[in-house]
C-alpha cells in the first residue's frame, strides 16, 4: 500500500517538525518576562514551589499526552479517510460501537484524574489550611479597601500600600508568615505570582494565606479580584530581608510610629482596624483574639 | 456555478421577506428559530466590537484610548452580551428551528408561549444596554456581578438594576423555552420516533432544556435579592451580610449555563460528523449517557469558580473531584466522535471542516480544564488571563465553531440556498488562525501573573514582556473580525443568490432533509417511516429516496397550523 506509506512519512515528517519547533522555543519560553511563559512560576515561597510541581510534573504530563494523541488522531483522520483520496467503490465500516473501546476511554481517564485528584488532595491538606499557631513565626494581617493594601504589623505599626507604586510588604526570610487576610469594602484578591497562589479578602471573614521565602528579594504582584475603577493600581509588592535586616527595618518603623500615636488615621476605614495591632511585641504568638473574628460584622 | 438569478425551486419560500406584521405575530417555530437567530448574531457583533475596543486599551502597556470605568462597562458588556444575548439565544434559536423538524413535529408543543418568550427578548437586551445611557452607566462589575461590589455602596448606577432586571427577563424567557421543548419532545414526536431513535441534537436539547429549567430559577432568585438589597436595604450580599452566598447562587447557574451553551453544538457536532463520514454515531447508547452525565455533574461544580474564596478544603475537595468526573462524560463524546470519523469516506466540506476545527481547539480548553479544577494550581490560575483563555476556548472553540459549523449545515435548509464555499473557506482559515492567535497566548500572559478585567498593566518589574503579547493578541483580534464580516456577508448574499440547494444537498440522516427547502409551514406533508435513529438514510438504502416517495413536494402552503 504505497498511499498509505506516504501518507505515515509524511505525518512522520509534520510531527517531527512540531517537536523540533518546540524544542527551539522552550528556551524563548522559559524566559520570564516574555509574556511566553509555559508554567506557573516556580514559586519562591514554599507553597508556590509545591504548586509549581503539581502543574509542571503531575498534570502537564498527562496533558500533554492527551493534546497530542488526539490532534495526532485528528490529524490521521484528515490524511487518511478523505473520500478524494479514495477508491470511488470504498464503503466506510458500519461500526456502531465497540463495548472494550468505550470502556477503556471511560476508565483510563478516569484513572488519570484519580493521579490527578489525590496529588491535588495531599497538596490542599498541607499548604491550604490555616497554618497552626507553632509553626508560626510571625502573624501580619492584610486588610484590602478601595484601592490599596495595609499591612499590620505585630509591633503595632501599619504599612499603608496605594497607588500604582506600591509600598513593599516586609516579611523575613526563612519563616513562616502567617497573614490574616481581610476586606474593609468589596472582595480584593492577593496574588504574588512569584510567590504563590491568591487569597480573596472577603468583608465579613477572614481568610488565611502564608509565605515562607528563602531568600531576600522583591516581587510584584496585584489584586487579582476586580473591585472597582481603580483595580488595576492596587498593586502589590513583597520584600524579603534577612532576619536581621528585618528586624533594624521593624525597629525603624516602630521608632516612626512612636512620636506621633495618633498618626493612625481615624478615617472610616480605621472603624473596621484588626485587631492585632494591641499586642506589639508578641511576634511569635498567635493573633491576641485566638480565634478569628469578623472584621466587618460583628453578628451574623 | 450560476451567475444570473438561478431558477427558484419549486415552492421555494422566501422566508425573509415577509410582512413585519407575520414576523412580530407568527407562531412557526421556523420564523422564531430565525429570529432567535438573527437576535444572537447581532448580539455578536455588538459583544465583539466591545472585545475589539478592549483588545486596543490593552494593546501597548499605560495605553489610554478609553479609561477604567468605561473599560469595566465594556469588559462586563462583552460578556453578558456574548454569554446571555449571543451563544445561548443564537443556540436556543438552531433548537427552535430544528428540534421539530427532526422528531417531525409540525410545530413546537405550545407555539404561542414559543412567541411570548423570543419577545421577552428585546426587553432584555435594550433594558442592558439602556444602561449606557445613564448617569454612571451599565454594569461595571464583570458579567458576573458579585457582590458588595454590586450594591448601592458601591455601584451607585441605575445600569446594574438594569442589569439584574434584564438578566431576570432572560431567565424567564429561557424557563419558558425550555419547558415548550421538553413538552414537544416528549408529546410531538412522530409515530416510530421512539427515545432511542430520537437525532443526537434533540437528545442534546433535551439535556440543555432540563438544565436551563433547573438553573434560571435561582440565578433570577439571587439577582432579585441582590435587587432587594440595593432598593429595600435587606443586606443580603453587603458587607453585613454574606456576599459569598451571591457566588454560589451566580455559579449555580453560572457552571450549568456552560453546559447549556456547549451541549446544544456537542449535538450539531454528533449530526455531522455521521453524515460526512458515511458512517453511523459510533456509540449512541454512550454519548445519550453521556449528555446525562455531564448534566448531572454539571450542577455540582459550581464552587470551583470559588477556590480562592475561603472553604473548607473537604468541601473544595469535593467540588475538585466533581469538576474532574466530568471530563470523563466530555471525553466519551469526544473518542466517540474520532471513532465515528475513524474508517470514514470524509468529505471535507465546510461543515466538516469546522467540526474538525471545534474538536482541535475545544480539546484545548478541556485540558487547561483539568489544570484549572486541580484547587492548589487554581489559587495561580483563577481570575488570570488564563482563565480568559481557557474560556475563550470553550466558548469560541466551543460554542462558536459549532455555530459556524451547524450554520453551514443547515443554511441550505433554511434558506434554501447553499453557503458561498470560496468565501467558507475564507472564513475557516481567517476564524481558526486568528481564534488561536488571539487566545493562545493569554494563557502565557496568564501563568505570566497578568490578571483578568484590568483596564491597563504598567511597564516595569519584568512585565515589558506583556506588551509584545498584547499587541501581538490585539492585532490578531482583528482577523476574527474580519472572518466575522466574510461570514455576515457571505449569509447576506448567498441567501440572495447562492446556488439553489435542494431538499438533501449533504445526504443527511434525519428527518429535517425529507422536506423541501425552506420547509413549508406544516413541516411534512407526509413523515416519512422512521425505523432508526437514521431514517433518511434508511429511506436512501431502500432506494425511495429521489423518487418523491418520501419527500412529496407540496405547492400550496395552508395556513401555519395551530
Ligand atoms: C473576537 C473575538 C473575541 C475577542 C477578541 C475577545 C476578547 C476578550 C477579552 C480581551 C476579554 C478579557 C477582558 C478582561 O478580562 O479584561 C474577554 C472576556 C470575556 N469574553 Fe471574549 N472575546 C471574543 C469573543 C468572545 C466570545 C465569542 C465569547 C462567548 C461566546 C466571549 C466571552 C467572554 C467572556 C464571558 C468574558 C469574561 C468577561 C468578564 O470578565 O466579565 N468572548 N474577551
Ligand atoms: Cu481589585
Ligand atoms: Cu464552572
Amino acid at each position: 500500500m504505497p498511499g498509505r506509506v506516504g501518507v505515515c512519512r509524511r505525518l512522520l515528517f509534520a510531527l517531527l517538525l512540531g517537536v523540533a519547533a518546540a524544542a527551539l522555543a522552550t528556551p524563548a519560553f522559559a524566559l520570564g518576562g516574555s509574556g511566553l511563559r509555559p508554567t506557573v512560576p516556580d514559586g519562591v515561597s514554599e507553597n508556590g514551589h509545591r504548586i509549581y510541581d503539581l502543574y509542571t510534573y503531575l498534570i502537564s504530563p498527562f496533558g500533554i499526552f492527551v493534546f497530542v494523541l488526539v490532534e495526532a488522531l485528528l490529524l490521521i483522520i484528515i490524511l487518511r479517510f478523505r473520500r478524494s483520496r479514495q477508491r470511488p467503490d470504498y464503503q466506510p465500516p458500519q461500526w456502531h460501537g465497540n463495548r472494550w473501546l468505550e470502556i477503556g476511554w471511560t476508565v483510563i481517564p478516569f484513572l488519570i484524574l484519580v493521579v490527578i485528584g489525590a496529588f491535588s488532595f495531599i497538596e490542599l491538606q498541607r499548604d491550604f489550611v490555616r497554618p497552626a499557631d507553632s509553626v508560626t513565626d510571625l502573624d501580619i494581617t492584610v486588610s484590602a479597601h478601595q484601592f490599596g493594601w495595609t499591612y499590620y504589623y505585630p509591633e503595632g505599626f501599619k504599612v499603608n500600600s496605594e497607588g500604582l507604586q506600591a509600598t513593599p510588604l516586609v516579611i523575613p526570610t526563612g519563616k513562616l508568615v502567617r497573614m490574616r487576610m481581610q476586606s474593609t469594602d468589596v472582595i480584593h484578591s492577593y496574588w504574588v505570582p512569584d510567590l504563590t497562589g491568591k487569597t480573596d479578602t472577603v468583608p465579613g471573614y477572614d481568610n488565611y494565606m502564608w509565605y515562607k521565602v528563602s531568600q531576600p528579594g522583591k516581587w510584584r504582584g496585584e489584586c487579582a479580584e476586580l473591585c472597582g475603577t481603580g483595580h488595576y493600581t492596587m498593586q502589590i509588592l513583597v520584600q524579603a530581608m534577612t532576619p536581621d535586616d528585618y528586624q533594624a527595618w521593624v525597629s525603624d518603623q516602630v521608632a516612626k510610629a512612636k512620636p506621633s500615636p495618633s498618626a493612625s488615621p481615624s478615617s472610616a476605614a480605621g472603624a473596621a482596624s484588626p485587631s492585632p495591632s494591641a499586642s506589639p511585641g508578641a511576634s511569635a504568638s498567635p493573633s491576641p483574639s485566638g480565634s478569628p473574628s469578623p472584621s466587618a460584622s460583628p453578628s451574623p | 456555478m450560476a451567475t444570473l438569478a438561478p431558477p427558484r425551486p419549486k415552492n421555494y419560500d422566501d422566508t425573509f421577506f415577509k410582512p413585519i406584521s407575520l414576523w412580530l405575530t407568527t407562531t412557526d417555530h421556523k420564523l422564531i428559530g430565525i429570529m432567535y437567530m438573527t437576535t444572537g448574531m447581532l448580539a455578536f457583533v455588538i459583544g465583539g466590537v466591545f472585545a475589539l475596543v478592549m483588545r486596543v486599551q490593552l494593546s501597548q502597556p499605560n495605553e489610554k484610548v478609553i479609561d477604567a470605568s468605561t473599560y469595566n462597562q465594556l469588559v462586563s458588556a462583552h460578556g453578558t452580551t456574548m454569554i446571555f444575548f449571543f451563544a445561548t439565544i443564537f443556540m436556543t434559536g438552531v433548537a427552535n428551528y430544528f428540534v421539530p423538524l427532526m422528531i417531525g413535529a409540525r410545530d413546537m408543543a405550545f407555539p404561542r408561549l414559543n412567541l411570548l418568550g423570543f419577545w421577552l427578548l428585546p426587553f432584555s437586551i435594550i433594558a442592558y444596554f439602556i444602561g449606557f445611557f445613564v448617569p454612571g452607566g451599565a454594569l461595571s462589575a464583570g458579567w458576573t456581578g458579585y457582590p458588595p461590589l454590586t450594591e448601592k455602596a458601591f455601584s451607585t448606577s441605575l445600569g446594574t438594576d438594569l442589569w439584574a432586571f434584564s438578566l431576570i427577563i432572560w431567565a424567564l424567557s429561557g424557563i419558558m423555552a425550555s419547558t415548550n421543548f421538553l413538552t414537544t419532545v416528549v408529546a410531538l414526536r412522530a409515530p416510530g420516533m421512539t427515545l432511542t431513535r430520537m437525532p443526537l441534537f434533540v437528545w442534546a436539547q433535551i439535556s440543555t432544556s432540563v438544565l436551563l429549567l433547573a438553573v434560571g430559577a435561582p440565578l433570577a432568585g439571587g439577582l432579585v435579592m441582590l435587587e432587594l438589597d440595593r432598593q429595600f436595604g435587606t443586606n443580603f450580599f453587603t458587607t453585613q451580610g454574606r456576599p459569598v452566598l451571591y457566588q454560589h447562587l451566580f455559579w449555580f447557574f453560572g457552571h450549568p449555563e456552560v453546559y447549556i451553551m456547549i451541549l446544544p453544538g456537542f449535538g450539531i457536532i454528533s449530526e455531522i460528523i455521521p453524515v460526512f463520514a458515511r458512517k453511523p454515531i459510533f456509540g449512541y447508547a454512550s454519548m445519550v449517557a453521556a449528555l446525562f452525565g455531564i448534566l448531572f455533574l454539571s450542577v455540582a461544580v459550581w464552587a470551583h469558580h470559588m477556590f480562592t474564596v475561603g472553604m473548607n478544603v473537604y468541601v473544595e475537595t469535593f467540588f475538585m473531584v466533581m469538576t474532574m468526573l466530568i471530563a470523563v462524560p466530555t471525553g466519551i463524546k469526544f473518542f466517540n466522535w474520532i471513532a465515528t470519523a475513524w474508517g470514514g469516506s470524509i468529505d471535507f466540506q465546510l461543515p466538516m471542516k469546522f467540526a474538525f476545527g471545534f474538536m482541535a481547539t475545544f480539546l484545548i480548553g478541556g485540558i487547561t480544564g483539568i489544570y484549572l479544577s486541580s484547587v492548589p494550581v487554581d489559587t495561580q490560575l483563577h481570575q488570570s488571563y488564563y482563565v480568559v483563555a481557557h474560556l475563550h476556548y470553550v466558548l469560541f472553540g466551543g460554542t462558536v465553531m459549532t455555530i459556524f459549523a451547524g450554520v453551514y449545515y443547515w443554511f441550505p435548509k433554511i434558506t434554501g440556498r447553499m453557503l458561498n464555499k470560496t468565501l467558507g473557506e475564507w472564513h475557516f482559515w481567517t476564524v481558526f488562525l486568528g481564534f488561536n492567535g488571539t487566545f493562545l497566548v493569554m494563557h502565557t500572559l496568564g501563568l505570566e501573573g497578568m490578571p483578568r478585567r484590568i483596564v491597563t498593566y504598567p511597564g516595569g518589574f519584568g512585565e515589558e514582556g506583556w506588551g509584545a503579547t498584547n499587541t501581538f493578541i490585539t492585532l490578531t483580534s482583528f482577523f476574527v473580525a474580519i472572518s466575522v464580516l466574510i461570514f455576515l456577508y457571505n449569509l447576506v448574499i448567498s441567501w440572495k443568490r447562492g446556488e439553489v440547494a435542494g431538499d438533501d444537498p449533504w445526504g443527511g440522516n434525519t428527518l429535517e432533509w425529507a422536506t423541501t427547502s425552506p420547509p413549508p409551514p406544516y413541516n411534512f406533508e407526509r413523515v416519512p417511516p422512521v425505523r432508526s435513529h437514521m431514517p433518511l438514510r434508511d429511506l436512501r438504502a431502500e432506494g425511495r429516496i429521489g423518487q418523491g416517495e418520501a419527500t412529496k413536494q407540496t405547492v400550496e402552503a395552508p395556513a401555519a397550523g395551530t
